[in-house]
């Protein structure tokens, strides 16, 4: 379990904390979904669990011993996928992974055997040659996926994976996902899409202005009482049709009842998530 | 080690790849060289006065022996003009440079004429003319009226000049380490841009999280970089050599110490490297390092006596010069190109060359610690 507790961090010279306080739980052995708007500190959040920036409060701990123990203990224990295309265009495939692999560590007879697993693992086989700025876009999202499964982490950060791919590569990138969770493994997954992690993730936390505001397994998620919720009244209903509906939204009116919208289907991760967040549009 | 041997391996295929910026590092040093060495032979070796015209102006057969006395030397005699009205007219347009205005009657210049004073010879100068050529000409005039010939003057004197023959840089000698130190240089452009991309695309941040220690991810960059230095020495050195001549001008003589060549060489290449990496994390944008990189190269280049030799400047203006980093360069070169110097006489350009270097690269640890909030 990755535990995380009252963790700050605010940039030099900016007067608002991006992460202001957090606490959060990540079980191993499944996805722990990271929601939140543009500007929520999700990627703050994963930059400083990646090392790549020191919190001025808090602690992270990875089972009995801290996260930076850990990683100094085992440097390989974690990996981070950003959501950039972080890799060398002007080098190929090939080149790419044998350089994270050997930059990391790994001995000769590892990095092969590595870079072999995850070459079949991304389906980059048939590329393995060509310049990676070559490459289209959802190959480049499974080159960028496999260079951080390079080193088999216990830990695995990802930050918006599937940004800017086609619909069968994101599936496949989540098909993926889903496959290395595991015992012992901690996935921690970010996205700005909701059905990504409503898909994937069994643990979710809804973060916003550097706080948690609900977290939880995805079922206690869906199922969270909301603040806003209290005066407001779901009424499921099954409807013949259309003109079915007008007249119930009319008896309701007659009631003394404001109908505030009409949803088919069961509630979604993004209606909870608009809820709490209360906007649909960051800048 | 290993793990640095792979960020050198990557850098070095990332570079390969990049034709453009290559083309620049090699071929642009060489062009200078060229172009600068032609153009300043004549500068350089003093011998601008070859075929320089001169005129005598006055009556007899005295006035004629001198006009036929001062010639040579890089002095040619042209026709008088017809008084020192028009003498003085075409002098102020240069042409010709010189004209000595003998008074009537004279014999020497020691000798009295009728009236009982010695009288005085005159001489007409283009102010463009360079001093030294003035004096040279002053010579022969002496010379010649005094009836001795010029060149036994210049005999009775052995001027033994040590090191350089000439005293200062042939035109060769000051374009193949100028340029090539200004070529070293411009390793900044390409130092940076690879490194704002890698920041740019998360590559850095992706190494970073790998737990490659940021003092190691810039010393990756140092190796292949060196290396392309030490090419450029070389390729610059045999266009010196070779291209030089070959085009018309003078070839550029091989140092007697290639050790210390090569020790001037490294300590400028690890300065330029750590000026590249200190532009690099300070930049933000691609746009800001080609002009903080390129700007801050031409105005130390023409600090540092490598647009204009230094023999030429004025003596305040070359104490200025030590303020450029590229003169020290310049310095430890000519030490073993020019004056065939031992250690001692590179030591103070080599150190001052490394301190810089080491500066640079603590300026550019402290930068990029201190924006991640880790200082």
């Amino acid at each position: 379990m990755l535990k995380i507790e009252g963790l700050s961090f605010r940039y030099p010279g900016r007067e608002q904390a991006v992460l202001d306080g957090i606490s959060l739980e990540i079980p191993a052995g499944g996805i722990f979904g990271l929601l939140g708007p543009n500007g929520a500190g999700k990627t703050t959040l994963i930059s400083v669990l990646a090392g790549q920036l020191r919190a001025a409060a808090g602690r992270i701990a990875a089972g009995d011993e801290s996260l930076q123990g850990a990683r100094e203990r085992r440097p390989q224990c974690l990996g981070l996928v950003p959501q950039e295309l972080a890799f060398y265009p002007m080098l190929t495939v090939l080149e790419n992974l044998r350089f994270f692999g050997g930059v990391q560590g790994l001995g000769p007879a590892r990095l092969r055997e590595r870079v072999q697993a995850v070459t079949e693992f991304g389906r980059i086989e048939s590329v393995l040659e060509r310049r990676a700025g070559e490459l289209s876009g959802g190959l480049k999202r499974r080159l960028n996926l496999a260079i951080g499964l390079l080193t088999e982490p216990d830990i695995l950060l990802l930050d918006e994976p599937t940004v800017g791919v086609d619909p069968q590569s994101r599936a496949f990138l989540l098909e993926s996902i889903r496959a290395i969770a595991g015992p012992g493994r901690i996935i921690v997954y970010t996205s700005h899409y909701m059905e990504e992690v409503q898909a994937i993730c069994d643990h979710v936390a809804i973060i916003d202005a550097g706080r948690v505001l609900l977290s939880g397994t995805l079922g206690e998620v869906l199922g969270a009482e909301l603040g806003a919720d209290r005066d407001v009244v779901s009424l499921r209903l099954r409807v013949p049709g259309p003109e079915a509906l007008a007249r119930a939204t009319e008896a309701a009116r007659a009631a003394g009842c404001e109908p505030l919208g009409v949803d088919h289907g069961p509630r979604d991760l993004e209606q909870v998530f608009m809820q709490l967040t209360n906007r649909s549009l960051r800048d | 080690m290993r793990r640095l041997g792979f960020l050198w391996l990557k850098e070095w295929l990332a570079l390969s790849r990049d034709v453009h910026g290559l083309a620049v590092l090699f071929l642009m040093p060489a062009a200078f060289i060229v172009i600068m060495s032609l153009a300043l032979s004549d500068v350089a070796t003093g011998d601008a006065g070859r075929g320089l015209e001169f005129a005598v102006l006055g009556s007899g057969e005295k006035a004629a022996r001198l006009a036929q006395d001062i010639a040579g030397g890089g002095f040619r005699a042209a026709p008088a003009p017809a008084n020192e009205a028009a003498a003085r007219a075409a002098v102020s347009r240069g042409k010709p440079a010189l004209v000595l205005l003998v008074p009537a009657g004279f014999q020497g210049i020691f000798e009295p004429s009728a009236t009982g004073t010695a009288p005085t010879l005159r001489l007409l100068a283009d102010p463009a003319l360079p001093g030294p050529q003035l004096a040279a000409f002053q010579q022969r005039v002496l010379g010649a009226a005094l009836g001795t010939p010029p060149e036994a003057m210049a005999q009775a004197l052995d001027i033994e000049v040590v090191g350089n023959p000439r005293g200062r840089p042939s035109a060769v000698q000051q374009s193949v380490p100028a340029w090539l130190i200004f070529g070293m240089f411009f390793v900044v452009l390409p130092i940076s841009s690879l490194f704002i991309v890698e920041r740019r695309d998360g590559t850095l941040a992706r190494l970073v999280s790998q737990r490659v220690p940021f003092s190691m991810l810039l010393l990756g960059k140092v190796g292949p970089f060196f290396l392309i230095n030490l090419a450029q020495a070389g390729l610059m050195l045999l266009a010196g050599r070779l291209l030089v001549p070959w085009l018309g001008g003078e070839a550029l003589e091989p140092p007697q110490r290639w050790d210390l060549l090569l020790a001037v060489t490294a300590c400028t290449s690890l300065a330029a490297i750590g000026w590249g990496l200190l532009v690099a994390v300070c930049s933000r944008t691609l746009e800001q390092a080609t002009v903080i990189g390129g700007v801050g190269n031409i105005l130390a280049a023409a600090l540092g006596g490598i647009m204009v030799p230094r023999f030429v400047m004025p003596e305040t203006m070359q104490r200025w010069t030590e303020l450029s980093p590229m003169a020290w360069a310049l310095d430890g070169f000519h030490a073993v190109i020019l004056r065939h110097g031992g250690a001692a006489d590179i030591a103070a350009s080599c150190a001052k060359l490394l301190a810089l270097a080491a500066a640079l690269l603590g300026a550019a640890l402290w930068m990029h610690y201190r924006r991640r909030g880790r200082a």
